[in-house]
This record gives C-alpha cells, structure tokens and sequence, in this order.
C-alpha cells in the first residue's frame, strides 16, 4: 500500500489536468467572446453617440459636429479602433466596465439592477421545466397504454411550437385580466414573477424533456433494466435508481444550454411583461448602439455560460467514471477503487447500459 | 411497457393531459371584467414605455414629459384653444421690440417641493445651467439658442437676454422643457437629473423605477396653478402610478379590465372598441409640423419642382389617415398641424388631384415608362424617404405614389442613423415629423442657418421671411409672416405633409379631467377619478 500523500498529491494533479484546460477554455471563451462584440459593434453603422442622442432628444437631436465630437470623447469613442479596444479592455479588467452612453449610469450598477430581476424568473422558470419534463417522462415511462405515452411525449413539444409571445399574453388575458390572480407586468409584486416564469418554462421544459425523455427511453431498453425487472424491482425504483442516472449526461448538457440561454434570452418575455430585466435592456442597447452597455452585457453571460459549462464538465467526472480516465491510469487502479464516488449498483448499471452516454461524452 | 402496471399513476397521466388540453382550450376565452377596488384617490395611469429621465429640462419623449409636467410649473402656460399665453409662476412679462431681451416678474409665496423658495436667482440657475447642458438637453438649447445670460433685477424680477432676435422663447417658457427647477437640482449632473428632480409642480416625485414604474403625489398645500386650470388649490387626486406597459394589447386590456384607469397611446386600430360610455378617449394631434416628406432640394429628381409639387398633388391624404392614422384626427392642411399657433389652412393648395400630378410631371418632360414609373433621360422617377418610425404612412404614400407613376423607396433605419442622415445631409426625402407648440418650427426645420434644419432649400425669399418672423415681437404682424411662410412652403412643396400624428389616450368613464397642454401633453391637476 502506498503511502497517504503520495497518493493525495497524485489524486490533486491528476484533478488539476483535468480542470486546468477548462479552465483555460473559459478564459479564453470569455475573452473572445468579448473581441468579437467589440469589432462587431464597432463595424455596424451609424454613430452611438447619436444613437444614444436620439433616444432622449427625439425631434431635438442635435447633429452639430462640435457637440458630438465632445460626447464622444466623454464616453471613450474616439481615437482608433484599437486604441478604443484597449483602453476598454484595460478599464473590463480593472473591473470598470464604463458608462453607458445613452443613460449616463455606471453599466455595472445597470447590470446589478437588472439580474435579481432575470435570474429569479430564469431559476423559477429552470425548475419548474425540469420538473414539468421529468414528471410527463415519468408518468410516460410507467404507463401500459401506449396511447397514453404516445398523447405525452407529443404534448411537450407544444412548449417549443407555441412562442413565448403568444403563450405570455394568453397567460396575461386569462390570470391577470380574466382571474386577476397575478399582476400582468412590472416587478413591483413578488407574484409578478409566476407568469413570466411559467412561459419561459414552456419551451425551456419542452426541449429539455426531448432530451431527456430520449435518454430514458433509450435506457430503458438496456439490458440491465431487463435484470431490474427480472429481480422484480418496482417501476418507480427501475426509474429512480437506474435509468435517472445513466440518463443524465445528456440531460446535464442539455441544462448547460438551456442555463446559457436563459442567461441572456429573457427579452421576449420581458417585453410582453413589461419587466425591467438583462433581455429587453440588452435589446434597448443593442438599439441604441450603446456600445459599453453590450459589451457589459456579454461579458456577463458569457461568464454565466462558460461557468456553467465548467461545472457541467466537472459534473460528467462525478456521474459518470469512465470520462476521468487519468484519474483511473494515475494510480494504476481498477474502475472498482474505492475513488470512485458512485454506489456500486449504479456503477454496475454504467457499465451495463448501452454505452449510448458514453457516445454521447465523446462526441 | 408491460411490466408497468401502477394504475393510479397511469390514470394520473390521463389525467394530466386532459388538464394540459383543458389549459389549452381554457385559454382561449379571455375572461370578463373583475375589476379590483382600489381607493378612489389612487389613479394608474399606464405608460407605453419607460420615460428614460425624469427632467423635463432634457427630455423630449412625450412619455416623459407627460410625466414631469406634474412635477413642474413653467413661467407662462399657453392656452391650447388661442395660442395665448396667461400667467403661471411670472404674473407679468415683457419682451423688448427685437425680442432679444424678455423680463419677467414672478408671482410670490411659490416654493419648491424641497421647501425653498422660487425666485429670479433660481430661475437665472435654471436657464444658465439649462444652456450649459448643452446637447444633453437638445430641445432646451434650441429654445434658448443665442442665450447670453440673465440679469437678476431683484427677487422677483429678472430679464433674459440673447445675442440675437428669438421668436420662439417667450412661448417656449410656456412649455415643460423650460419647467423650473429648484436650485439643488439645476446644480446636479445631467444624470442624477434623470433620476430624481425637485419641482413647483402640483404632483412630487415619490419614486422612478427605471423599466418599472413612476409614482407621484400631490402636494400639500400647491395653490398656484394657471388660470386655464378648472380649479385653485391642490390636485385632485392624491396619488398617481404610472406603470410602464410596453405591449399595446396588455394596456388596452388592462384598460377593459379595470387594471389600469388610464392609457397612454391607445393604438388607433383599437379606437372603435373604447369608444362606448364606459371609456373616455383623449385626442390631441401633436402641434408643430406634421408627418411630412421633408425635401433635399440640393441634388437629385426633388430638385425639380415640377416633381414635389406632383408628390404633393398625388398624396389623397384623407385616404392615408384612413389607413394610418386615427379617427380622431384629420388630414394636414398645411405645413403646420391644425393645433400649432399661427396655422393657416393650405388646403386649397393641398387638394388631391392624380391626373393634375400626371399632367404635372409630364409638362416637365417626364414619359410613362412601360413599367408604370415615369422617367426621363433615362432615369426613372425613383425617390428615396429615409424614416425610422410611421412606416405604414410611408407605406399609404408609397401606394398612392405608384399610381401616379412615382417611385417612392422607404429607407426604414434607426433613430441614429436617421439624425446620422441628417447631419451629413444625405437623403432625399425624411419622413418624420416635428413636434414644436410655436410657428419658429418652421424656421428650424427649413432655414439654411438653423442648425438643425432638415429640408435642404436654397429660397431666398422663404430665408428673408423665416428671420422676419424671428424677430417680430408684434403678434398680428408676425402671424403675416407666417401664414406667407406656410403658403410660400406649400406651394413650393418644400413640405409634402402626409399626416398629423395624434396623441390619443383612453380613460375608464370614471376617471374626468385629463386636459392637454398646448404641446399636446397630458396635465393631470384636474384629473379626478370617481370610483
């Protein structure tokens, strides 16, 4: 046997070549992601600082040269292209991420403002879809009638069909108008954000339940599920203890998007809502060439995306063994040594599935 | 899956896509009326969208200033029926002959929300620190363009002077760009200005939520409201919310539903259906130039006359505001809207006439091509209209152009690129609206010398008239001028006007008192809701 330290050291840098490359992905991402906003903004046409101009003076708008050349040094849009970009850069690392120009606010406390309002819709919204996919799975899963499962795993895909436009005013026509359960905009209630949540959760739900229900169906028809039954296990453990868990790689992955879209695709139902929110302020800025407020706003979900990509990867080391192969060769030891954290029935169930996740992981 | 044989669950499952289908079907009844009671003293007031800054100095969105108009009194309020304009905070005022010096005497005992007083000093720190702001308050510093300063005589009197001749001054202090503001606030950054001002007004600001909503309530103890106002005294009404409902179809059902007690911008399309007993409608078209196609002479087929004054024939805009605009509104009769100051009917000149414009622009040597467009030498009649809203009044004009062997190409773009267009004077035609409560707005958009003219006209005696006007204290005088201003831009189709945009607003019958201002913004001191 080994000594104790040497095999903790071992076990940290084979963690650290699994992490570090990730990690490096990330930044990396996040600062791409952030080049190619700033050329592209940049290479759209029009003026931000007349965009920002119009958006407050209307009919008034000044186009007097003298004034808007002043703006523009005000708000760092003179000089040349790289001169913008690293002056910008420099002020993104410092933590400053500048004014927005056609509000006069730091975009940071802009930012602030505006998440509490997105992400509590976005979360709520995550939660119930999944529960909204798994429960329809589920009760698809156990049933003996075939048009039964047939009629449920058709319904969800309604979620993605219907836009989130047309399902936002229905649900605002019927509970806020109709029953007046709910408020129909604003963030001012705490109830305000049940409707909003409840059509993001409709197509979020949806397109999470066509992964996910695929990876359990398919499951389903491996052959240790043919063992569970043949042991006499119930549906409801066959589902929870078997195939929930080989069918989570996919579904993970899928939550990664999903996570990332939510990030920073809120502005449909803001709009229809009328709430304030990190969406419809990235659709005003957009509008309004407001250059700092976009790159702001990027850099934001890009690091909510990357981060979440991250744990995801990470996560597929603790569901599923097989992709921590370095962590296996490092110590020379079988896939049954005692590192591993999954139970020995569900690693057994791994192994016996139909290496569909496996597939899926290496793609 | 034969092994599966939990029959709660599975009549579970049937159960869930019945209610998922019931769901479905239940949706497709809106629900009848339940409105909730909310205290008679508490009305809502719901917004279109969010007014972005909160001072009536450096706003320019309707929005907006039918927001901080309840914050703020102005020196002079104007009578919206005759142009004339009365006593508010000055109870007298006097212009010098050139209209380059204006003194004022203000009314006593008017104190700001903050509790200090109005007086000359506060309204010197107003007008120096309104000019100082530069672009960042662009309909401010047109009003006080040639601004030189103001000298304080002593607390309740103080004269304004500028370096040139300006028409338009005295009747702009009238509006709620030139509102005052207490001395703490003319001191602010421009920016902390958008998020919180301190007025006269007979309504303080108790919150602004960007995105969200406004809320004010009156003040205790206001007692100095114009005589146009139908009482003295304290608003009427307690507390107002403005909440800010971006989607046409949750404001006008918020307005069936009882949700909302006002709405801001009822879509035209949806005028019929609140025009029964139980909802008040508001209409007022915006004063100032109308939506027109405004000319760039300087180049291209608009430089020939013979071709504006066929566009101008060919447009039947009793027809465009059919389709596009409202059925409160009428069709522009000149170069100003029926509710500006000093409008004088052009209608005569205006009438349509397809066969007239044919003729027209075949005298000039334009030939029917075989694709249905004129053209000559060569080139077809094609004119482009640069434009960032009203599309579907470009879109009626379009069509009635064709028929008259007109070309016309819209050029849909961003408010930016549309002032982008307009400071490197590359266009040929806007189309765009502009919204001033005096007759100088011609003179704005059309001089050579204005700094934001948007017609581009090289007429001499359209030049000689629009400085007249400037500087002509005497009204019947002046309104010579301009009613020669409105004949001369007409007849020379510098202004092809298409239709007066209509401020239209929708009240539950309970709710009285809703009066326009003479910029066609909302005053809400005699508002009263009775619940």
């Amino acid at each position: 046997m080994e000594s104790a330290g040497a095999s903790l050291a071992n076990r940290a840098r084979s963690a650290l070549i699994f992490v570090a490359p990730k990690v490096l992905q990330f930044v990396f991402v996040i600062w791409a992601t952030y080049t190619l906003t700033f050329l592209l903004i940049h290479f759209l046409p029009g003026d931000p600082v007349l965009a920002a101009l119009s958006l407050k003076g209307g009919d008034a708008t000044t186009t007097d040269p003298a004034a808007l050349e002043k703006l523009r040094a005000q708000y760092g849009l003179d000089g040349s292209l790289f001169e913008q970009y690293f002056r910008h850069l420099g002020g993104v690392l410092s933590g400053d991420l500048g004014v927005s120009i056609s509000t006069g606010q730091q975009v940071s406390t802009m930012i602030a403002r505006v998440i509490p309002h997105s992400a509590s819709i976005a979360v709520l919204a995550l939660v119930m879809g999944i529960a909204l996919a798994v429960l329809v799975t589920y009760l698809a899963f156990i049933t003996r009638s075939t048009w039964v499962r047939q009629t449920l795993l058709q319904i969800p895909p309604l979620g993605v069909a219907i836009p989130a436009f047309l399902t936002g005013l229905v649900l605002i026509g019927v509970f806020s108008f109709g029953l007046g359960w709910f408020p129909s905009s604003g963030t001012r209630s705490p109830l305000s954000v049940w409707l909003p949540s409840i059509t993001l959760a409709l197509p979020v739900g949806a397109i999470f339940f066509q992964v996910f229900s695929a990876a359990v169906f398919e499951a389903a028809g491996g052959a240790y599920v043919f063992t569970a039954v043949a042991k006499g296990l119930s549906p409801r453990a066959i589902f929870t203890r078997h195939v929930l868990r080989n069918s989570m790689l996919a579904s993970i992955t899928i939550l990664g998007l999903q996570i990332g879209y939510l990030a920073g695709g809120t502005a449909v139902v803001e709009t229809v809502f009328s709430r304030d929110g990190i969406g419809r302020m990235t659709v005003n800025a957009v509008l309004a060439r407001d250059v700092n407020v976009i790159t702001g706003v990027v850099i934001v979900v890009a690091v909510v995306y990357s981060l979440v990509n991250l744990v995801v990867d990470v996560l597929y080391g603790l569901i599923d063994p097989r992709t921590r192969p370095s962590l296996g060769r490092a110590k020379g030891s079988s896939p049954k040594s005692p590192t591993t954290t999954s139970t020995p029935a569900a690693a057994d169930s791994l192994v016996a599935s139909d290496d569909a996740s496996a597939e899926r992981t290496s793609a | 899956m034969s092994f599966l044989k939990n029959r709660t669950l599975r009549i579970g499952a049937t159960a869930l896509a019945a209610l998922l289908a019931g769901g479905a079907l239940a949706s497709c009844s809106t629900g009848e009326t339940a409105a909730t009671g909310t205290p008679a003293e508490n009305v809502v007031f719901a917004l279109k969208e969010d007014p972005g800054c909160m001072d009536p100095q450096q706003v320019t969105l309707t929005t907006a200033l039918n927001v901080s108009r309840q914050l703020t009194d102005s020196l002079l309020d104007q009578d919206p029926a005759t142009g004339e304009l009365k006593p508010w905070l000055a109870t007298k005022w006097e212009p010098n002959a050139d209209l380059t010096k204006f003194t004022f005497t203000l009314r006593d005992g008017v104190t700001f929300s903050d509790g200090t007083a109005m007086t000359a000093d506060v309204a010197k720190a107003n007008l120096d620190a309104l000019f100082a702001l530069g672009a960042k308050a662009s309909l401010a510093s047109q009003l006080l363009a040639g601004y030189t300063g103001t000298d304080v005589a002593d607390a309740s009197s103080f004269t304004v002077n500028f370096s040139a001749p300006n028409a338009q001054f005295l009747q702009g202090s009238s509006t709620t760009t030139l509102g005052m503001l207490s001395l703490a606030t003319t001191a602010a950054t421009a920016e902390a200005r958008c998020q919180t001002v301190v007025g006269s007004g007979p309504f303080v600001l108790d919150s602004y939520t960007k995105n969200d909503s406004v809320e004010i309530s009156k003040r205790a103890g206001y007692n100095w409201g114009s005589e146009l106002r139908e009482h003295t005294g304290e608003a009427l009404t307690a507390h107002v919310s403005f909440p800010i409902i971006l989607e046409n179809s949750v404001r006008t059902g918020g307005l069936a539903s009882g949700e909302f007690d006002v709405i801001q911008d009822l879509p035209y399309a949806d005028e019929s259906r609140f025009t029964a007993g139980e909802y008040h409608l508001y209409a007022a078209a915006n004063p100032g130039i109308p939506n027109s196609l405004v000319a760039n002479t300087s180049a291209g087929v608009l430089a020939d006359t013979n071709v504006r004054q066929a566009i101008m024939m060919g447009l039947d805009r009793n027809e465009i505001n059919t389709l596009a605009g409202s059925a409160s509104g009428k069709a522009p009769t000149s170069a100003l809207t029926s509710t500006t100051s000093g409008y004088v009917s052009q209608a005569d000149a205006m009438k349509f006439n397809a066969d007239g414009a044919k003729a027209k622009l075949e005298s000039a040597g334009w030939a029917m091509g075989s694709d249905g467009f004129y053209a000559k030498d060569g080139q077809k009649l094609t004119v482009t209209v640069t434009a960032f809203y009203a599309q579907d009044v470009l879109e009626a004009a379009q069509m009635q152009l064709k028929k008259i062997g007109v070309d016309l190409q819209l050029k849909m773009v961003t408010a930016g690129d549309f002032f982008g267009a307009v400071a490197k004077k590359d266009y040929e035609f806007l189309g765009a609206a502009l919204t001033r409560t005096d007759p100088d707005v011609l003179r704005v958009a059309l001089s050579a010398k204005s700094k934001a003219a948007w017609a581009v006209v090289a007429d001499r005696e359209l030049e000689e008239l629009l400085a007249a006007q400037a500087s002509t204290a005497d009204t019947a005088k002046r309104q010579e001028i301009v009613a020669k201003i409105q004949k001369r831009t007409i007849d020379q189709a510098y202004v092809i006007p298409t239709l007066e945009t209509v401020q239209l607003h929708a009240s539950s019958a309970k709710v009285t008192g809703i009066e326009f201002d003479s910029a066609s913004r909302v005053n809400l001191f005699d508002m009263a809701a009775n619940k």
